[in-house]
């Protein structure tokens, strides 16, 4: 059983713009994998790839092992997407444009959980979509999508736009589907959200690929910030810790995963009274990858 | 009505419009300057005496589709009306046109982006917006009036019409900006406002075209009409002038008093609640939708205007009341034959503007590319056949729904008076359909523009207005066959008076085929948005 997406070394120019420039993305089945990027990196251009709207120029890209331009249709049945900037019809009600989004996927909008998540959502069917602010726009793109009951679904920072509490909606929506066993390919700029919901993400820049693990694993590739009491004193020159100041016992440092425990040993020497040692916050992961 | 604080900060919107329209505004007007001039300079030249001018005249006022398309040519000795006539009545749209556009440019298309919100939270009156774009086109349109008055009096035309000819432009430019500025209070879209005024001025045209070659009094219902009732080049009616100014200046404050009674982003119009689902099965479906309401109007207009050219027919105008012009009619074979080939000359006309249907979906299709929903479309369905086929079906089912529509409107308006509406239907109506594989050959074109080059969306205007230019300057100028062949509206005979002709009819229907599996075949692996 291949992944549900399998990206390896795709490029795409516009002109003499390289969009994508050997771009790797692995999807497990089951798992939300975040992908990240600063803007204009190419995370649409991935995505819009993945759909078929797009023409690579060369490089793989396998939905559910298909080739996405070849056999769109196929492939389209079994996911959904939901676009950054959602537009929809500004003279058909959102109800409409929701019903459409489905019976074009061959769903009947009755038999599905439309009513449901519109409750849930808070969104009024009736009301023109010209009408609907950005967020709206959002929710009628998200419920059509969570509605659809499908294997994969792409959401290209589907959050943007929404309130608190219709992210927390989203949060739970996106776990019921997780817990069924949908691929969720999730696009954010939110670190928060991806830190919460996704089990690996990929990192891109400039149409490259930089970072890809699990989160825990990037984290293994990290320094940990170590913070600590002590009545004594430490060595200086520590292997693998940097940033090492001490005020009046006040110990804080930056350690590679390598230096961990030859610090241990060393705070353990100098007589340590409290520890606390944070692992890099994603945020952190996200500004060192895009710097580098 | 505005107080004096509603139009804070029109001057410094004034200045950031101008500076925005610094292309739009001198490429358009030096287009109408370069028309007036290559007109006026050439004309002399072409007719050297006054015969010959005379003659020229006569054979303009005595063909009821020119006169129907151009107006007529009011001072047959004078050379300033044969050289600006087809200015007076045709491209004076294009005046009107100028001002619509800056008008909806910049208040509703603003609106709609919300731009105007960012601009209206600074010190900037709720009237500026408005007031700013009209004091723009107002300047436009006196602008282009001097101009154009200027290079006649340069080519050495009489300088009373020369002025007189200027002053009606400029009249036009006006009332077009006004009625821009009416409609984008009414609708609460730039598109439906846009509509909106191109539909009044295509009544206006319409009822212009009516007067010209039948009852005169039509023809001072319509702004487009004053233009030859001004008598330009004959002892000009001044008075005539104070007609634009009078319904420009109601318009403006209509559109004032509007302004001040709606809330920024909406029109005089609220938006009704709709269906709480429903929805659309396929993507033809979704398309039908979507260019529903304004294939319904297009149907109105072709029903409208078939059944107006169809009932003014048997009511030829004095025009056509000279023993010369008698003559050349009765050469024709008398007067139900005329009437017929009246009736024919304007169907050919009518197939061509109703073709603009068809390019109007199309451009629609590809703003629904542009604005991103045809990739959720292509997200759910995947099919790019669907999406395909949708578009291109609906372009050509609408043109044939239009030309029969047509075909029934002047036949019932044309039967009521003369030899029952039965047997008018089975003239006309035929006649109508025998147009639908041109028209359909025009659709192709938009279609094949839409799926090479979808941000071109000009490309299906461009192409349809070059026909029609081929069709009407082809024969005056004596183009080359092949080169007024290219417009595939002339290649249709004159229906009902000329037999219909198959070999024609296929050639374009096989054209229509190859134009549309060319499009299909780049649209199948183009990249979409």
């Amino acid at each position: 059983m291949s992944n549900p997406i399998e990206v390896h070394g795709l490029v795409k120019t516009f002109g003499s713009t390289r969009a994508l420039d050997g771009l790797d993305l692995v999807v497990g089945a089951g798992e939300v994998h975040g992908f990240l990027g600063p803007n204009g990196s190419g995370k649409s251009t991935t995505i819009r790839a993945l759909l078929g709207l797009l023409r690579t120029d060369s490089g793989t890209a396998t939905v559910h092992g298909l080739d996405p331009w070849a056999d769109s249709v196929q492939i389209h049945r079994r996911l959904a997407y939901v676009p950054g900037d959602v537009s929809i019809w500004p003279n058909l009600t959102g109800g409409e444009a929701i019903d459409t989004l489905l019976r074009m996927r061959g769903l009947e909008p009755d038999r599905t959980d439309r009513d449901a998540l519109l409750e849930r959502f808070d969104l009024d069917p009736t009301k023109k979509a010209r009408t609907y602010s950005k967020g709206n726009r959002q929710k009628v793109a998200l419920v059509a999508a969570f509605a659809s009951q499908v294997e994969l679904l792409v959401l290209d920072e589907p959050t943007s736009g929404l309130d608190p509490l219709m992210e927390r909606v989203f949060n739970e929506c996106l776990h019921e589907h997780k817990a069924q066993g949908t691929t969720v390919l999730l696009s954010s700029h939110i670190l928060s959200e991806v830190e919460r919901l996704a089990d690996r993400v990929t990192i891109i820049r400039q149409g490259r690929t930089v970072e890809t693990g699990t989160l825990a694993a990037l984290r293994h590739l990290r320094r940990n910030h170590v913070r600590a009491q002590v009545t004594g004193t430490l060595p200086a020159d520590l292997p693998g810790v940097h940033d090492l100041e001490v005020v009046d016992g006040a110990v804080t440092c930056a350690v590679d995963p390598d230096g961990l425990p030859g610090l241990l040993r060393a705070l353990d020497d100098a007589g340590v009274e409290s520890l606390t040692c944070t692992p890099p916050s994603l945020e952190e992961l996200f500004l060192d990858a895009y710097r580098n | 009505m505005p107080t004096a604080t509603d139009a804070n900060g029109t001057a410094g919107l004034l200045r950031l419009n101008l500076r925005r329209d610094r292309v739009l505004l001198p490429v358009w007007i030096w287009l109408l300057m370069a028309m007036v001039a290559a007109s006026a300079f050439a004309t002399e030249g072409l007719y050297l005496d006054a015969a010959d001018r005379v003659a020229a005249a006569r054979l303009i006022n005595s063909s009821p589709a020119l006169v129907a398309l151009y107006g007529p040519i009011v001072s047959e000795q004078s050379i300033g009306d044969l050289a600006m006539g087809k200015l007076t009545v045709m491209y004076a749209v294009a005046v009107m046109g100028l001002g619509l556009v800056v008008v909806r440019r910049h208040t509703r298309v603003e609106e709609e982006s919300g731009r105007a919100e960012l601009v209206g939270a600074t010190v900037v009156g709720r009237a500026a917006p408005l007031r700013a774009a009209l004091v723009e086109a107002g300047v436009a349109a006196v602008v282009i009036g001097t101009l154009a008055a200027a290079i006649d009096v340069a080519a050495g035309l009489d300088p009373a019409g020369s002025v007189a000819f200027g002053a009606s432009w400029t009249g036009a430019g006006l009332v077009g900006a006004a009625t821009g500025a009416v409609c984008a209070q009414l609708a609460a879209s730039a598109r439906t406002a846009g509509g909106l005024a191109l539909a009044t001025f295509a009544v206006w045209y319409g009822l212009r075209a009516a007067g010209d070659i039948g009852p005169d009094a039509l023809g001072w219902l319509s702004p487009l009409g004053w233009g030859t009732r001004l008598h330009a080049w004959d002892g000009p009616r001044w008075w005539v002038l104070g007609l634009y100014l009078g319904l420009a200046v109601v318009l403006v404050v209509a559109a004032h008093v509007l302004r001040g009674r709606r809330d920024l982003g909406n029109g005089m119009l609220a938006e009704r609640a709709g269906p709480a689902g429903g929805g659309f099965g396929s993507v033809a479906a979704l398309v039908w939708r979507l260019n529903r309401l304004a294939t319904g109007w297009w149907v109105v207009a072709a029903l409208l205007s078939g059944a107006l050219f169809g009932s003014v027919a048997p009511h030829l105008g004095s025009l056509f009341d000279s023993p010369a012009a008698r003559a050349a009619l009765e050469a024709l074979g008398g007067r139900g034959r005329v009437e017929e080939t009246m009736l024919a000359a304007l169907l050919a006309i009518m197939a061509a503007m109703l073709s603009a249907y068809a390019v109007q979906v199309t451009v629609s299709g590809a703003h629904e590319e542009a604005d991103e929903r045809t990739a959720e479309v292509l997200a759910a369905t995947g099919s790019r056949v669907r999406v395909f086929t949708a578009q291109a079906g609906i372009a050509m089912a609408g043109t044939l729904l239009l030309a029969t529509a047509y075909g029934v409107g002047s036949a019932v308006g044309y039967g009521s008076q003369v030899g029952g509406v039965p047997h008018a239907l089975g003239r006309l109506v035929p006649a109508a359909l025998a147009h639908v594989p041109a028209m359909w050959v025009m659709a192709a074109v938009a279609l094949l523009a839409w799926a090479w080059w979808p941000r071109a969306t000009w490309a299906g205007w461009a192409a349809l207005v070059s026909f029609v230019t081929l069709g009407e300057v082809g024969e005056l100028l004596e183009l080359p066959g092949w080169v007024v062949g290219i417009s595939p509206f002339q290649h249709v005979p004159a229906v009902p008076v000329q037999a219909v002709g198959v070999g024609v009819e296929l050639a374009l229907l096989g054209t229509t085929a190859l134009l549309l599996a060319a499009g299909w075949w780049r649209y199948r692996v183009r990249d979409i948005g």
